[in-house]
């Protein structure tokens, strides 16, 4: 269970007279163990910065974030990140990239062959284990960040806008590729995204964001039945639930 | 007839280095790069006989290029003032071999921790700052003063006109490290050394060997300088000498191996830059 406990980020003021920035404010939000939950909300509201929180690379300036027993301090193998732009190390292969965690974790850069060679072919990499990661497609690249922050078995797998630098087709291959690999290890997920249909079609539950300073807008359970395939999209009861959070979306904005 | 477009479609790939994966087309577009280099020398050291035949400046300022060339097996047989050109370049290569070694080798260690931590950047910068824009020639007499004029000054002196480059790249390269990178590998809780090892050495190759690039250059510019003030054997000495004594041959014979080293030295550090760091622009 992960919960935010009226979490506030305000970023300092900078040196060149900039203001200080309140970024998240009043967050309050809990998640399930294996729940599958997205925040959506306008540009610059504080998503990341609410990820990068509960990921421990940000401190909050208000409220603390629980994770099991734990208050979130530092970052841990058990919340591994998926970034938008594909954070891979480019001087290592593929599979040194996947098994990165690992050998981290060892201390050891040999002895996880097998375990790398299972992930390069679940992740449909097989063929490109020694390739660098600049010779792959945008896509491909981010199948290895989510082997490589899957290959640890995490209880949480935190994605900010994973898909949001990816082409139509690739992004809905990667949609329907992620609800596979959730159906089988069912971590929990937070995953952030601007886009509204993704957010429906992967989640649990939807969080809308109000503008910065961020907070629960409102939440949406998604009942719609799983597995859900590229025409749940279409379906009266997905309309709905869009044109829900479309609205609140709006209203927001004012 | 041939296929105009062949070579247009190389350039193209050329410019998108995320697609240029076929190995085919690349290559047979760059025949080219074999021997163009060669044309250009070529065609320079022709301008130069020309110019030197038709006498448009006198013999003695500008020796043509069959002039230089039996200068040059004459110093480098006989010998120039009781120096054969093996030895003076040798003396001068040795210097800048070691001064340089030097430099590198305690350069990029001081500038990894000079990025890494404050307090150590907050006592070794001034004295960096306060010496790199000096002009080596500016602190020779010092250098004379204090170590002779044997070997030692020499690579003393390469050792501080270098190694101001070598610790600003190394610092600029871990202080460029991308912060997802960092927070990739702090995730799976990578200790100090982890970190230094797997991110931000890597991260900052690319711009450790441009600053050595920079600093060979350099590295010759103080050398052959303080030669000609302070030496009695090396390039730098011969070219000073011989052009005292008009033998403007001996000036060429040592620009054209100071110029040949270099050259070679900077292949020898691209060589390595292509194994090191193959991802180089593309990350
Ligand atoms: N390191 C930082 N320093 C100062 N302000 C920041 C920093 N990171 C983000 N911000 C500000 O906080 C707000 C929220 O940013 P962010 O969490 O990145 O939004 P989102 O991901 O929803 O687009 C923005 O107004 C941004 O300018
Ligand atoms: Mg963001």
């Amino acid at each position: 269970m992960i919960q935010f406990e009226d979490v506030g980020k305000m970023y300092p003021a900078t040196s060149k007279g900039g203001e200080p920035t309140i970024a998240v404010q009043e967050f309050s939000l809990r998640i399930e163990d294996g729940e599958f939950c997205s925040i959506v909300g306008p540009s610059g509201c504080g998503k990341t910065t609410i990820l990068n929180m509960l990921a421990g690379f940000e401190t909050p300036t208000r409220g603390q974030i629980v994770v099991g027993d734990d208050v979130v301090t530092k970052p841990g193998p058990e919340r591994t990140v998926v970034f938008q732009r594909p954070s891979l190390l480019p001087w290592m292969t593929v599979s040194d990239n996947i098994g990165f965690g690992l050998t981290i974790r060892d201390k050891n850069p040999k002895g996880h062959q097998q375990e790398i060679m299972q992930m390069v072919e679940e992740m449909g990499l097989s063929g490109f284990e020694s390739h660098f990661p600049y010779q792959l497609s945008g896509g491909m690249q981010q199948r290895v960040s989510i082997a490589r922050a899957l290959i640890t078995d995490p209880t949480s797998l935190l994605m900010d806008e994973p898909f949001g630098a990816l082409d139509a087709q690739t992004r809905s291959d990667m949609q329907r590729f992620l609800l596979e690999l959730w159906k089988t290890s069912q971590p929990t997920v937070l995953f952030i995204t601007h886009d509204v249909d993704e957010a429906i079609l992967l989640s649990d539950r939807v969080v809308v964001m109000t503008p910065r300073p961020g907070m629960v807008a409102e939440e949406f359970s998604i009942e719609l039945k799983r597995p859900r395939k590229w025409d749940s999209i279409l379906s009266t009861e997905f309309l709905r639930y869009k044109k829900q959070i479309l609205s609140v979306l709006r209203q927001e904005a004012g | 007839m041939g296929y105009p477009w062949g070579n247009q479609k190389a350039e193209i790939i050329d410019e998108m280095p995320m697609a240029a994966t076929d190995m085919t087309i690349m290559e047979s577009g760059r025949n080219y790069r074999g021997y163009v280099p060669w044309i250009a020398a070529l065609v320079a050291l022709i301008v130069w006989e020309v110019v030197a035949a038709l006498h448009l400046v006198s013999a003695v300022a500008l020796p043509s290029p069959v002039q230089v060339f039996r200068d040059l097996i004459a110093t480098a047989t006989v010998g120039y003032s009781g120096q054969t050109l093996l030895s003076s370049t040798l003396f001068s290569f040795g210097r800048i071999a070691v001064g340089f070694a030097l430099a590198v080798l305690v350069g990029i260690p001081i500038g990894f921790w000079m990025a890494t931590t404050d307090w150590v950047f907050l006592i070794i910068d001034p004295f960096l700052q306060f010496l790199r824009p000096i002009p080596p020639l500016a602190y020779l007499p010092l250098i004379v003063a204090w170590f002779g004029i044997g070997e030692l000054p020499k690579v003393i002196l390469i050792f501080f006109c270098t190694i101001p480059i070598v610790i600003i790249s190394a610092m600029s390269g871990v202080k460029g490290v991308q912060e997802n990178r960092k927070r990739v590998a702090e995730c799976f809780g990578a200790n100090r050394w982890q970190m230094f090892r797997y991110v931000i050495l890597p991260s900052a190759l690319p711009e450790v060997f441009t600053g050595m690039r920079v600093g060979i250059g350099v590295a010759w510019t103080c050398l052959v300088a303080a030669e000609m003030i302070a030496a009695s054997r090396g390039l730098g000495w011969m070219i000073m000498s011989a052009g005292g004594q008009l033998q403007i041959g001996v000036v060429f014979v040592g620009i054209i191996i100071i110029g040949l080293l270099g050259y070679g030295m900077e292949l020898g550090i691209r060589t390595l830059e292509k194994k090191m760091v193959p991802w180089k622009g593309r990350a």
